[in-house]
Formats: structure tokens, sequence, C-alpha cells
């Protein structure tokens, strides 16, 4: 009796650890760097922070089923500062010592642009979050996507709606040595060209310059009809504080993508009241969709903070990734997963609008493109007003013909 | 004219900021001959502990930055006695690697208690005044009038205080000092509490004005040396003409010549100075 209680125990034991052994779940390792510390941070953090959580809810969702196999997720993270050479050597490592293949975030055109320069070289896929710089997708390079638009791209559109308000004379200041800015300013003058209007000045600002006040004084004499500021949300933010406090009161335009809990940290309500935003039409929780709204809801439980309005394209490209997986079904033909990702439709997860083009997310040139919106500060929220002229197909097409 | 005008109202403020920084190191210099990298992120810390002070346990203003200058006092005290005093007999290169290592340290220090995220500290000083068409924010005007009092109040200290007679004493000549009864043991310790409360006061000036990140200490070390040559290596005077013109100077360029070049032209402008005057604005020669 003992020994058959014995051999059924053993029996059950060991089917029971077969059983265990079968259902054993696979870990794939993706890869981020971005910008987690320094003057970028207010993009990358948040990018970083929107792929930890996409994984959280891949995995607790079942995981990715590639073939027979299901992957759980894990993220490892590098901080590369937004500098090229930190950008270069995070990715060296996530591809020699983490041994990953598909490496995600990216928030700036800089660090971006010194990965992209090696990656068609290697085993690897890149997906490229919030960097606008258009040099990143005009060089065919076919393990690369990016699901943010390129600056200029938006700053043509900016300047069609600018220019349909009237505005003939237009100051610009901006972090015009950061290619992206300027790149959007130059579509943006082009369009504005066209309505009869022109630039009146264009200064300059670095990226840890604080004091934008002899810059201001000098397009205040210059009496412009409006002013457009091009840069990081942080020196934005003092630009706008600084212009109410010289007494200038003609309309500012914008192309920052900063949050509200940003701004209000330098500027107050009041001094932002009436500023547009002209971008993308990214999250603002009162123009988001169902997606949008979950996204902003859950990102605030977790973190303790709302997102920033760009922080969603590193979230969408974590579950274009793992459609893409699926559709490939491997983890290993990274060939086979970058085609995919040019292949698949809109997932329906994706927190962004993107406008397909070919019915598909991705271009030919790895590019995606959301619509471009009007936002404008009222009563201490970005509030959408209107969408901005934008085709996705005609400026695919120019796309591919830069080289 | 008031383009002008609003320019160096524009530089005066910032350049009141760089004044103090530069008499704080100027100061330290002028004594010990120590180039005292880690100012700027000393000073950095003023302004975080001012901004937590204020935010997180809802201190005053005024109390905040009280206790902030406190601190720093203690703090410029304990560097010297710490970090400096046993270096202090040793080659030169001692303390200039101290130097760089404890700039590292305090960021990493500031990095670690206060996060890496842009912060300024609120003082709801919102009002802008408009004399003649020149627009001064009220925060502005207080920060150039504390600048104002600060310098006068070194000024005083330095020339008429008995402790400031022996600072001075030091710097002219250490050993005559001693053999006048200085006690120039003291004399380094109230040195660095004082710069460092300087620099405390730069820190809240920065944050309040603008913004306390990682990086900024850095930034604004890099104009307080540049005042300290401009001015004359160890010149109190010196620093506080340097400072003004380096402000003044780059409101300027960026207003009238260049904002993308506006910190080359500062610096171009201190070199010609250097060239015509090697010892610098009211160094000796």
């Amino acid at each position: 009796m003992t020994k058959r209680l014995t051999f059924t125990t053993l029996t059950a034991m060991m089917a029971l650890t077969g059983g265990m052994v079968m259902a054993e779940e696979k870990t794939l390792d993706i890869g981020v760097t971005d910008a987690l510390t320094g003057g970028a941070a207010v993009y990358g953090l948040p990018q970083s922070n929107a792929v930890q959580m996409a994984v959280e809810e891949i995995n607790a969702a079942g995981g990715v089923k590639v073939g027979e196999d299901t992957y759980m997720l894990n993220v490892i993270a590098y901080d590369d500062k937004a500098n090229p050479t930190e950008a270069t050597n995070a990715v060296r490592k996530l591809i020699d010592r983490d041994g990953v293949k598909f490496i995600l975030g990216f928030c700036c055109s800089g660090a971006t642009g010194a990965v992209a320069s090696f990656i068609a070289n290697e085993d690897a896929v890149m997906l490229v979050g919030n960097a606008a710089e258009r040099s990143i997708t005009t060089k065919e390079i076919a393990n690369l996507t990016r699901t943010r638009p390129p600056a200029d791209y938006t700053g043509a559109a900016a300047g069609t709606f600018v220019a349909q308000k009237g505005h003939k004379k237009v100051a610009v200041l901006g972090a015009l040595d950061v290619g992206f800015y300027a790149s959007y300013v130059d579509a943006f003058e082009a369009e504005l060209k066209k309505a009869g209007g022109e630039i009146v000045t264009r200064e300059s600002f670095g990226l840890k310059d604080r004091d934008m006040s002899p810059q201001l004084t000098k397009i205040r004499e210059l009496q412009p009809d409006a002013i457009l500021v091009v840069g990081y949300v942080e020196p934005a933010a003092f630009i706008y504080r600084q212009a109410v406090e010289l007494g200038i009161d003609v309309p500012r335009y914008g192309f920052t993508s900063g949050s509200e809990e940003q701004f209000l940290r330098v500027a107050t309500s009041e001094q932002m009241e009436g500023v547009w935003d002209l971008r993308p039409t990214e999250l603002t929780l009162l123009s988001a969709s169902e997606n949008g709204v979950a996204y902003h809801a859950n990102y605030t439980e977790k973190f303790g903070i709302a997102p920033s309005p760009s922080s969603p394209y590193a979230y969408d490209q974590t579950y274009a990734l793992k459609h893409a997986l699926e559709a490939a079904g491997t983890v290993e033909d990274t060939a086979a997963v970058a085609a995919a990702l040019r292949e698949m439709p809109i997932p329906a997860e994706v927190v962004m609008q993107y406008l397909p083009v070919d019915g598909k997310m991705f271009d030919a040139n790895g590019q995606a493109y959301t619509s471009n919106g009007a936002f404008q500060w009222q009563g201490g929220n970005w509030v959408f007003v209107q969408d901005l002229p934008s085709d996705a197909a005609a400026y695919s097409a120019f796309l591919s013909t830069i080289d | 004219m008031i383009e002008i005008l609003q320019q160096i109202v524009n530089g005066v403020a910032i350049g009141g900021v760089y004044v103090l920084i530069a008499l704080g190191l100027t100061t330290v210099f002028g004594i010990l001959g120590i180039a005292h990298f880690a100012h700027g992120s000393v000073s950095m810390f003023g302004g975080y502990l001012t901004f937590f002070l204020v935010t997180s346990w809802g201190f005053p203003l005024l109390l905040a930055i009280l206790v902030a200058l406190i601190v720093g006092f203690v703090l410029g005290m304990l560097i010297e006695l710490l970090a400096y005093r046993p270096v202090r007999n040793a080659n030169h290169i001692n303390a200039f690697i101290v130097a760089l290592g404890l700039t590292m340290m305090v960021e990493g220090l500031n990095l670690q208690f206060f996060g890496h995220e842009q912060v300024v500290i609120p003082t709801n000083l919102s009002r802008v005044f408009d004399i003649g068409g020149v627009t001064i924010p009220e925060l502005r005007l207080y920060v150039i009038i504390a600048a104002a009092l600060l310098i006068i109040a070194m000024t005083l200290f330095v020339e008429k205080t008995k402790t400031g007679q022996a600072i001075r004493a030091v710097a002219e000549n250490r050993d005559a000092a001693i053999l006048m009864g200085v006690n120039v043991k003291t004399i380094p310790l109230v040195v660095f509490a004082i710069s460092t409360a300087l620099g405390v006061c730069a820190g809240v000036m920065v944050g309040s004005l603008f913004a306390i990140a990682p990086g900024i200490g850095e930034w604004l070390v890099v104009k307080g040396f540049a005042v300290l040559i401009l001015g004359g290596l160890g010149s109190i005077p010196g620093a506080i003409v340097g400072g003004l013109v380096l402000g003044v100077t780059e409101a300027l360029a960026a207003g009238f010549i260049s904002s993308a070049y506006k910190d080359v032209i500062a610096f171009v402008v201190m070199i010609a100075v250097l060239l015509l005057r090697p010892q610098g604005l009211m160094g000796k020669a």
C-alpha cells in the first residue's frame, strides 16, 4: 500500500514537473537606449517609461506568440544622455554584450543619427521614437523604422497655418544649431513665403540657455506680427515667460511638444495663455483617443506623473515590434522582422493617430506619419484646436527622392 | 536708445550673478591659490536646497534662503577642512585634482538627492515694471538689488573689519601676516565659508531667475573663471567690474551682433582686454 502510494506520488510529481517544463516561458530581451538624464531627459525618460509600460501590458496579456513559442519581454535600458558617443556605446553593449536584436527608444536626433549610421551592418532592428531629423529615414536602412514624422513634414503644415492666420512678419527664436529644428523653420518659411509673408529675423539659443531676453529685446524692436519658438520645452518655456515680461503681445507659435506640467514648472498659466504649439498630433488628454485616455491614466498611475505628449511614440514602437515578431514568426531572423514591420497595418493598440501609407503603418523608408495639429494653451491646458494640412502620401513620395 | 538700455538692464541682472560667483572664486584664489572648480556645483546645491525647503517642507522663501546660507557657510568650512587643508602644503597639482574630484562628487550628490529634472525656485514675483519703455520684471529687479547689497556688504567686510583686513593681509603676504599675529589656520575656513555662502546666493538667484539642473554648475563656474581672468586674479573690485562687463557684453552681443555667437563674442572681448591688460581690468601688473 505504501509502495503504491509512493509510486503514485512520484508519478504525479513527474507529470507535474514535466508539465512545468512544457509550459516554461521564454524570455526575449529588448533594448532601450535613450536620454534618461541630462537636458533631453524630458523626452527620453518618458519614452523609456512608455516602453516599460507597454512591455508589462504585453506580458500581462500573455506575451508575444512567435510560432509555437510564447515570449515574455524583458527590457534592458541604457542612458545615452542624447549624446552620439554614449548612444553608440549603449547600442554596442546591447548588441555585443547583451545579445539584444531589437532596440527601441531614441528620443533625440544627434544620438539617433550616430546609431543609424552603422545599424544597417548589424544583425538588429532599430525602432526610432521621438527623434525628428529627416535624414534618419532617407538612407534606405532596411532594419530601421521611425514612429515620429520628420520635422519639416510638420514645419510646412505649420507655415501654412500661420500664413492663413494673416501673419506677414514672423520672428523666429530657436535652437537653430540643431538640424531638425532648422529644417522645421526652413519648411515653415517656404510655406509662409508662398503666402507673401517673411521671416524677419532668425535668433538662436543653446539648449542650456535660459535667458533669452537679449534675443527677445531685439525681436521686440522689429515689431513682428508673430513669433515662432522652436526648441526643447525647457528653454521654450522661458521664452514664453520672458516674452510676456518684456511686453511682447503678438501671437506666439511654437514647436516644442511639452506637457502642461513641464511648462508650468517655468511659466505661469497666465503667461502661457494663448500660446500655440504646431506639432504632430501627439497625446493631449483633451484630444486623446480611447487608447490615449487609457495610456494617460495608466502612465500617470504607474509613474506618478503625467506622460509627455511625445512619449507614446515609444509605446507604439513596442506594440509595432510585438506584431512584427508575431507576423515574422521568428525572434532570430532580424531581416524578416524588419520586413514585417514595413508590411504591417497600424496596430489596434497604438496611441498616436497615424496616417497609413498604402494601408501600412510604415512607408518604404520605414517612416510612419501622424496627422499634424494646432494646439493652443487655454486655461491651463493644451487644447486641440484643429488639424493642420498633412499629406502623408505626398511627403512619403518626396522623402523617397532624397539621398 | 531704449533697446540699448533694455539690453544693459538684461545684462546687469545676469552680470550680478556672475559677480557673486566670481567673488567667491576670487577670494579663494587670492588667499589660497586654489582654482575651486566645485564652486558652481556647490552653488547649485544651495539652489536645490532652497527649492527643496520651499516646495517639500513649505518654508517661506526668505527663511529657506537663510537656512541654505547657513548650510552653505558650514559646507564651505567642511570643504576647506576635509578636502583642501590636507593638501595645502603639497604640490599644486594635488589641490587641482581635489578640486576636480570634489566637483564630480558634489554634482553626483546633487543628482542623487535632487534628481535630473530642471527645477525653478517658485517666488510668486510676476509683476513687470515699465520705466520709460524699459521693462524690468520684479524678480530681476530684486536680483539686481540683492546682488548689489551683497557686493557692498562683501566690500565693507573686506575693507572695514578686522577679519577682512586679516584676509587681505594673508592674500598680500602670508609670512608677514603670520608675523603680525594673524591666525592663518582660521582665515581659510572663513574664506571658504563666505565664498560658499556667496555661491549659494548665486545659486538661489539662478534658480529663481532661470533654473537649476545638472550641468548648470559647470556653466556657472566657467563664467566665474572668465570673470576672474577678465577682472584680474584675486581682485575683488576686478570680480565686480568683470562680472558686469561680461553680463552686459553678452546681452549686447546677442542683441546687436549675433545670438548664435554671444558667448564667443563675450570671450573674444575678454581676450582683447587681456591682450591690452594681461593682468586683467583691475589686476596688479
